[in-house]
């Protein structure tokens, strides 16, 4: 056992014994809010720890992240779970990620859940729906007792229908204040545990056929959609062919919840409505043809405030025609072409179009028919010049 | 067709009528109402947004002084309309009593050529292009005493001046070097 032996031994050999490894504490992660970032959070690592488990806890910082600092007072004192004095201690004034901490913190504390949590989006989706992306569903063939389907009805039949169809999944129905039925559903893999984070959101007018719809996968849409028409007593449920991101907006077109124009063969005189040329020595020389575009523009889209629409797509699979080019109108296939119209407010803006004259009036069908039959997607091919589905 | 005739009606004392082209329909209306402030002269002002004029207003419409069209530059429909208008007119109108009116110089939108094509027209008709701003009022009213400076002489109350001395004097002419091939 001279030394010079056991140098050479330490030269030729690896030493397996010495591995790196990543030494932090597991248990700090669920200790006191602490103001510096531990290893663990700042490697986005989630790990079993505490009384609140990883999607509660994964939901509330996506949650916080998204509620815009003016609101997350209000929607805290809306959800009811943190007391007063609870909701006293957060300081809204610092980072989000710092008041993440301490939210996270005071929901251990009080042993909230995800189904809690769940809850707290519920309440901030509810007041702002218009965010996500919206679809619009149409309900037909009613039987007998559609109309009679009151709330306590309807939450009994849809509960009992999604139990039928769907094992793994956890709903929440809430009745809004101005007579929308909103429903939350999370969905869980056969299996496996519900994920909360991809929740659907339905949103229903009883004794209306319209039901809108945002976050759906395709996988569950059929079952969505046969629960839908079983619990409010239809026979078929349609897509409506209309989708947008405010919520509102889709909402008042269908329901036809704006301001109409009717046709009339004698219109009101001019002068209640050019006031801005009221001197004596101006006059219009065209008065008459400005109002009766005025008044075809006002019978295609209605007066007032418009809904917010905010895209129309058409989409094309006519026959190309153009005299002068006579190679593409030799094609036998229809020349397929999508034409999207996007705006802030897309009536109001049709709607000026046809008055100022840039478009022809009478309003041309394929645009009026945008408020008509409350669609913003169209396909239009040569049989039939209107539009169909 | 019916065209608009200048000498086809008596004047009225004292009084000048003129005649906004436009086919927005928006800069007209505050510049009706900066033009009829005008104390010493009777300014009557009428708004169209094309021509032919109807029919119907032939008899209560005075004699038209000055008829100016307004050119948005940045929208190419409020240029052929305005183009479209022109064979409305009789051609004693064109000697002086029409002016071009371009807003929207300043505009980041504006297309380079569109700006040529209303100079080339105001250029071929020997008339004058007047650049205009309509966002503040102050601007609606530079804009206006301007166009009451000519619309005077049209309505031939400068005395020892007439429209067609005036336009030779203001109207549009087309600087030498767009005239020249361009370098690529």
């Amino acid at each position: 056992m001279g030394s010079v032996l056991l140098s050479s031994d330490w030269l030729i050999r690896p030493r397996p014994e010495r591995r790196f490894v990543l030494k932090f504490s597991v248990a700090s992660a669920s200790a006191k809010p602490n103001k510096s970032r531990s290893l663990v959070d700042v490697l986005g690592l989630n790990l079993p720890s505490g009384n609140m488990d990883d999607p509660a806890k994964f939901l509330l910082r996506r949650l916080v992240r998204r509620i815009p600092a003016q609101m997350l007072k209000a929607t805290l004192e809306k959800w009811g779970r943190l007391n007063a004095e609870q909701r006293e201690s957060l300081n809204f004034s610092q980072s989000k990620w710092a008041l993440t901490q301490e939210l996270e913190a005071l929901c251990e504390e009080s042993r909230l859940t995800v189904k809690h949590i769940a809850e707290l989006e519920m309440i901030y989706i509810t007041e702002n729906p218009n965010q996500m992306m919206w679809h619009a569903f149409q309900l037909l063939d009613p039987e007998d007792g559609a109309l009679a389907v009151e709330l306590m009805q309807f939450k009994e039949l849809f509960k009992c229908h999604l139990r039928e169809l769907v094992r793994n999944v956890s709903v929440k129905i809430k009745k809004h204040t101005d007579e929308a039925v909103w429903i939350r559903m999370s969905w869980g893999e056969g299996f496996s545990r519900l994920s909360h984070l991809n929740a659907t959101y339905v949103v229903h007018y009883l004794q209306t056929p319209y039901v809108f719809v945002s976050g759906l996968s395709p996988k569950n849409k059929p079952l969505l959609l046969q629960v839908l028409t079983l619990s409010t007593k239809h026979e078929r449920i349609k897509d409506a062919n209309l989708s947008g991101r405010k919520l509102t907006a889709i909402r008042d077109l269908l329901l036809r919840q704006y301001e109409h124009v009717f046709p009339t063969k004698y219109p009101s005189p001019l002068t209640e409505r050019n006031q801005s040329v009221s001197n004596l020595h101006t006059e219009k020389e065209q008065a008459e043809a400005s109002a009766k575009r005025h008044q075809m523009a006002g019978q295609a889209f209605g007066n007032g405030v418009l809904p917010a629409l905010q895209s129309a797509v058409y989409k094309l699979e006519t026959k190309f025609k153009d005299p002068t080019n006579q190679t593409m109108t030799e094609q036998d296939e229809p020349f397929r072409c999508v034409v999207k119209f996007s705006s802030t407010n897309l009536l109001e803006s049709l709607r000026h179009c046809a008055s100022s004259g840039i478009a022809s009036t009478p309003v041309a069908p394929l645009l009026s028919s945008i408020p008509l039959k409350g669609r913003n997607y169209f396909v239009i091919t040569d049989k039939s010049p209107s539009a169909n589905s | 067709m019916s065209l608009l005739a200048p000498f086809n009606k008596l004047p009225t004392l004292n009084t000048a009528s003129i005649l906004l082209v436009e086919s927005e329909e928006k800069f007209q209306q505050s510049l009706a109402v900066a033009l009829v402030e005008e104390m010493t002269v009777t300014v009557n002002v009428r708004l169209a947004r094309t021509l032919p004029l109807p029919l119907e207003n032939d008899e209560s419409r005075p004699r038209i002084d000055l008829v100016v069209f307004i050119i948005n530059l940045t929208s190419d429909l409020s240029f052929r309309s305005a183009k479209a208008s022109l064979k409305y007119l009789d051609p004693g109108y064109f000697l002086g009593k029409v002016c071009f009116m371009a807003t929207n110089a300043r505009h980041a939108s504006v297309h380079t050529g569109l700006l040529d094509a209303v100079r080339q027209l105001a250029v071929s008709l020997h008339c004058p292009l007047l650049f205009a701003e309509d966002q503040t009022p102050e601007d609606v009213k530079s804009s206006a005493r301007r166009l009451l400076t000519i619309l005077k002489v049209a309505s031939g109350l400068v005395p020892n001046t007439s429209a067609l001395f005036l336009s030779n004097l203001t109207r549009c002419t087309m600087p030498l070097d767009i005239d020249q091939p361009s370098f690529d």
